[in-house]
């Protein structure tokens, strides 16, 4: 009688949340995973294609493969973001005065609409009024204006740079609160036992960390996914396919060509692969979400 | 007493201040917006002209579209009653002899605006 | 002790760096030379606001302010009650609760951005394109703050809510007046990061608004950027414009958001 009352109530309190999650997300995902393997479109019945989408993905489409390097490249930068971040957030674990001020200035282009970081950045790296290369000329470094955006070469590290920018301080806290959950009774026995500083830091603060670097390495690989905004504004994939993520090609097969079955079977080997990064990180980690007992 | 730290806190002085301060922004445009434009046309030598007609575009990123006109009074003065932006142009022509195109812009739509530098002629080449 | 001044100066260049676009974004937006000559000059030249007038008159920016404004607050609202309600409901005892957390859990590895296709699909069939509960729907709740708020509400003591029950007061008025009044941190985590999450939300709309008028202000950014391309330096006033509510938003809950970081990290 309680029991089902508490049911009832249960059940009424998670429904509109576990709806939403269901029809958001959960359902979204199968049906990618059936327009897969069909041919559909909006006026058309759906017909069974079988793996044909896939075989084009995988041997016709040459921007597939271009957009794949790009993503693997760009999930390439996210650890040495977060091993810059980690390096701040060392620094800002003291009782530095200040150290507040320094964490509020690193932390402030991570709320920020990536809309309007892309916007920032391009201007960044203009030719003309840009500051990047107005202080490499007079650096000396340069002599003529490098176009960042329209190169071939340095396009989608320019992205990473931006990038970079904004998530370093989402790091830097996640790594900061790691830090100071480390016991501090552990680095007092270490210091007794005349362990160095560096020892330390692999003995210790890493090992500790691990939860909190699983957690930074899967929102950087989530990361890669949420580019959309940054590479959408900045370069919208350009020059060519240079700066072509997964997740901008997937947007434009989508709603741009309005091939929604193609793009929903790049959508699923995205995923896939975002699962199989996960899984690789989790055992990098040692396992368990890298979680410490 | 609650009341009270709800009232100092900064989440709600900050709104506060700046829904007084939209406010009374609104109250000053309000008195002082009634689209007048007033300014001088001289010849090259500094002495005002009489009868020349003034030209008053209107701007936005693309496009300029000419508004108005008018003449000068016989002080060489002129006055726009109603315009209605904020991004406009003057231009002063007298038979063959023009100014330059002078930008103005304001803080609001049809702020009223007394141009201090005179319009001045010049012979076009 | 002896090393703090080294910790300061690596710190200082840190800043430096970090602040330098906001730095050239605002200098940009104010000077009055010519921005698209070589070189540019380091401080404003000039300054002047008079291209935050233009944005203002000239780009529908109230119109695109209003359209975030009220989608946000739709999305805080319903974040604040599903969110609160879900997570009550995690803390009491049920069949299949483990099951339900490990199904929350999951969903989180489900990015946004992967379910864009089918998410569109399923709201034109709602008949929600190009309105504001179509533009909230998919932000009406997040798995993350719904842990926020299991995690504040697993530490009211027991007895409190033991008492509450033996009073004979329902689930929804214990959480109503046992629960919520105690987790006020949690309660502004959760405002803070739905609205951050929903303000700057660029994809959704993007796929969703049919009309100029129902666009929000990144979609606005956006699209100005894309007809105006380099032609003028309002458009750095308007990322000033665009940029200033939401900085404000976090200067001012700034502890909030950074304690829902990392609480929401730590228990995710």
């Amino acid at each position: 009688m309680r029991s089902r009352r508490r049911a009832m109530v249960v059940a009424c309190f998670l429904a509109p949340s576990l709806l939403i999650f269901i029809v958001y997300r959960i359902l979204p995902l199968v049906w990618n995973v059936v327009l897969s393997f069909e041919y559909w479109s909006p006026l058309h019945p759906a017909t069974w294609a079988g793996l044909d989408n896939y075989q084009e993905m995988l041997q016709d489409d040459d921007v597939f493969w271009q957009a794949l390097w790009n993503t693997l490249i760009f999930l390439g930068s996210q650890p040495i973001a977060i091993a810059l971040a980690l390096g701040i957030a060392l620094l800002v674990n003291s009782d530095l005065k200040g150290a507040t001020v320094y964490r509020t200035i690193v932390f402030l282009s991570y709320p920020l609409m990536t809309v309007a970081v892309a916007i920032i950045w391009h201007w960044m790296y203009n030719e003309r009024g840009g500051l990047i290369n107005y202080a490499l000329r007079q650096l000396g470094i340069i002599h003529q204006p490098i176009a960042f955006l329209d190169s071939f070469a340095w396009a989608l590290p320019s992205t990473i740079v931006a990038n970079t920018w904004q998530v370093l301080g989402f790091f830097m806290i996640v790594l900061l609160s790691g830090l100071q959950n480390i016991p501090l009774h552990l680095y007092e026995a270490a210091r007794v036992d005349g362990a160095p500083a560096w020892a330390r830091f692999f003995r210790i603060t890493l090992p500790m960390l691990r939860p909190s670097v699983f957690l930074c390495l899967v929102i950087g690989m989530l990361n890669s996914f949420s580019a959309f905004d940054l590479i959408y504004v900045m370069t919208n994939g350009g020059p060519g396919h240079a700066t072509e993520l997964l997740i901008t090609y997937i947007y434009k097969q989508g709603f741009v060509s309005t091939r929604f079955d193609y793009a929903a079977a790049l959508t699923v080997a995205q995923f896939a692969m975002l699962l199989l990064l996960t899984w690789i990180a989790h055992r990098a980690v040692g396992g368990n979400a890298g979680a410490i007992e | 007493m609650r009341w009270r730290r709800i009232l100092l806190s900064r989440f709600f002085i900050v709104p506060a201040v700046l829904l007084l301060g939209t406010g009374a922004w609104n109250v000053y445009v309000d008195l002082h917006a009634h689209g007048l434009l007033e300014g001088r046309v001289v010849d090259p030598a500094g002495k005002p002209v009489a009868g020349a007609t003034v030209i008053l575009s209107v701007h936005d990123f693309v496009t300029q579209v000419e508004k108005a006109r008018t003449r000068t009074d016989s002080a060489g003065r002129f006055r726009f009653d109603d315009n209605p932006s904020h991004l406009i142009q003057l231009q002063a022509q007298d038979g063959t002899e023009a100014s330059p195109r002078v930008t103005i812009r304001l803080w609001f739509r049809g702020q009223d605006r007394v141009v201090q530098e005179p319009l001045r002629l010049a012979p076009s080449a | 002790m002896r090393k703090l001044w080294w910790r300061h100066a690596a710190l200082i260049v840190i800043s430096v760096i970090m602040l330098a676009p906001f730095y050239w974004l605002l200098k940009t937006a104010i000077t009055s030379e010519n921005i698209y000559e070589y070189p540019p000059h380091l401080l404003p030249v000039r300054p002047q606001l008079f291209n935050f007038v233009d944005v203002w008159y000239l780009i529908p920016f109230p119109r695109y302010l209003f359209n975030s404004i009220v989608v946000s607050l739709i999305a805080v609202a319903g974040n604040l009650v599903l969110n609160a309600m879900a997570g009550f409901a995690l803390t009491l005892p049920f069949v299949g609760r483990r099951s339900v957390i490990v199904l929350l859990l999951s969903c989180t590895l489900i990015p946004f951005q992967a379910t864009i296709i089918p998410a569109y699909l399923i709201t034109a069939h709602l008949g929600l394109l190009n309105s504001y509960l179509g533009l909230a729907l998919p932000l009406l709740s997040t798995i993350v703050c719904i842990f926020i708020f299991k995690a504040s509400f697993d530490a009211v003591p027991r007895s409190l809510i033991d008492a509450a029950r033996i009073d004979g007061l329902g689930e929804m008025r214990i959480l109503l007046r046992v629960m919520l009044p105690l987790s006020t941190p949690a309660i502004a985590t959760n405002i803070v990061l739905s609205f951050i999450w929903s303000w700057n939300n660029f994809l959704w709309p993007l796929i969703i608004t049919r009309s100029q008028d129902m666009q929000t202000l990144p979609l606005g950014l956006a699209r100005f950027l894309s007809y105006m391309e380099d032609t003028t330096d309002a458009l750095y006033a308007f990322v000033v414009m665009v940029l200033a509510p939401g900085l404000l938003v976090f200067l001012m809950a700034q502890s909030a958001f950074m304690r829902g970081l990392t609480t929401g990290a730590t228990k995710g």
